[in-house]
């Protein structure tokens, strides 16, 4: 399946799948537009914290669980990527 | 002193690295053949879906396969029996991981780590996995884990009246725990015990707690013995080496500083 992903999305879909080990998932394979929770790549609420706390790790800022945009930002490799750029620290 | 009346094992499984089943840990054992070069890393806990496997760590991907293997062998439905889980230490790994970052940065902790930590972990997976409803225990006591865990399991099996699953496993230890709580490579084990004759060929086990002034427990001593000498459950081959000759055996496990657990198959 070819998906056309930014540099970076696909260093956030290389995290998504190291972090959370998943089988059979090629990072350059994840649709950045398709869901990534329940359907999609079928990841769940465990998952979103593991996720979370990788990114705080990487990307030097903090996600928090009880912030009300969390299904806009988790929503998609996109949506995420987006809010990773304009959050970042490191 | 007590003694139980007799169980019989209607299951047997094994793995570690270089034994990854019965059948060639028990032709190592009596010395039919040689370990095989190749070490697998980790068995891949079939039982789990996609969701629980990513998250398997070392510890709960051996329990799951033994368990099963073991469950094939006996002819029983995993989902039926009661099972006890005994490990000397859980997974250190994970325990040193989660000291560690809880000194340097407690913010950071694994969710999925967390939440892999606890004792009964392998129970709890074996019991997702197989949608078993009966009841499972998870123990440990120390250097003399497999003794009592073997002991629970018996006792289980005849106060049910109902066949038992026992697993038993220890993992690497890793980081400063290591020093104090030493383990090396991984090491499953399990027995289904049954209390009624069961169809096929099967030993009989009989258990008896014996107080001591020191026990003695018997020494493992046949070619394996150098293959799962520095793990934790170490222990736990001389009841497999008895397993393995099919002529009648007795053997010492220990269940305590002063107690011991007398061991009779036939």
């Amino acid at each position: 399946m070819a998906v056309s992903q930014s540099d970076g999305e696909r260093e956030l879909a290389e995290l998504i799948v190291t972090a959370l080990n998943l089988e059979g998932v090629l990072p350059e394979e994840i649709d950045p537009e398709a869901p990534l929770f329940k359907t999609g790549l079928g990841l769940d609420s465990i998952d979103a914290l593991e996720l979370a706390l990788e990114i705080s790790k990487r990307y030097g800022f903090q996600l928090r669980s009880d912030d009300e945009n969390n299904v806009h930002i988790f929503a998609s490799l996109r949506s995420l990527a987006q809010h990773i750029a304009q959050h970042r620290v490191n | 002193m007590t003694q139980l009346p007799p169980v019989h094992v209607e299951g047997v499984a094994f793995w570690t690295a270089q034994l990854p089943d019965w059948q060639t840990a028990r032709a190592v054992i009596r010395g039919e053949s040689l370990p095989p070069q190749a070490r697998i890393a980790r068995p891949t806990p079939a039982l789990l879906a996609p969701t629980e496997r990513r998250r398997a760590p070392d510890t709960v991907a051996v329990a799951l396969e033994v368990g099963m293997r073991a469950c094939e062998a006996a002819g029983q439905d995993p989902a039926m029996l009661a099972a006890v889980f005994a490990s000397t230490h859980g997974d250190l790994a994970i325990s040193d991981y989660l000291c560690a970052t809880l000194a340097a940065t407690p913010a950071l902790i694994s969710p999925t780590r967390f939440h892999n930590s606890v004792h009964n972990a392998a129970a709890g997976y074996w019991s997702i996995g197989t949608k078993a409803h009966a009841p499972y225990t998870a123990l440990s006591a120390s250097v003399h884990t497999f003794g009592n865990g073997l002991l629970e399991a018996a006792t289980q099996a005849l106060s049910a009246g109902q066949p038992v699953l026992y697993v038993a496993f220890d993992a690497e230890a890793r980081g400063a725990l290591a020093s104090m709580a030493p383990s090396r490579g991984l090491l499953g084990v399990a027995v289904v015990l049954g209390v009624e004759t069961p169809a096929k060929p099967s030993r009989r086990l009989t258990l008896t707690v014996a107080p001591c002034d020191t026990p003695r427990p018997t020494s493992a001593r046949s070619p394996a013995a150098s293959l799962v000498a520095h793990n934790a459950l170490a222990p736990c081959l001389p009841f497999f080496e008895a397993l393995a000759d099919p002529s009648p055996r007795a053997l010492v496990l220990t269940l305590g500083e002063q107690l011991e657990l007398q061991v009779g198959l036939q």
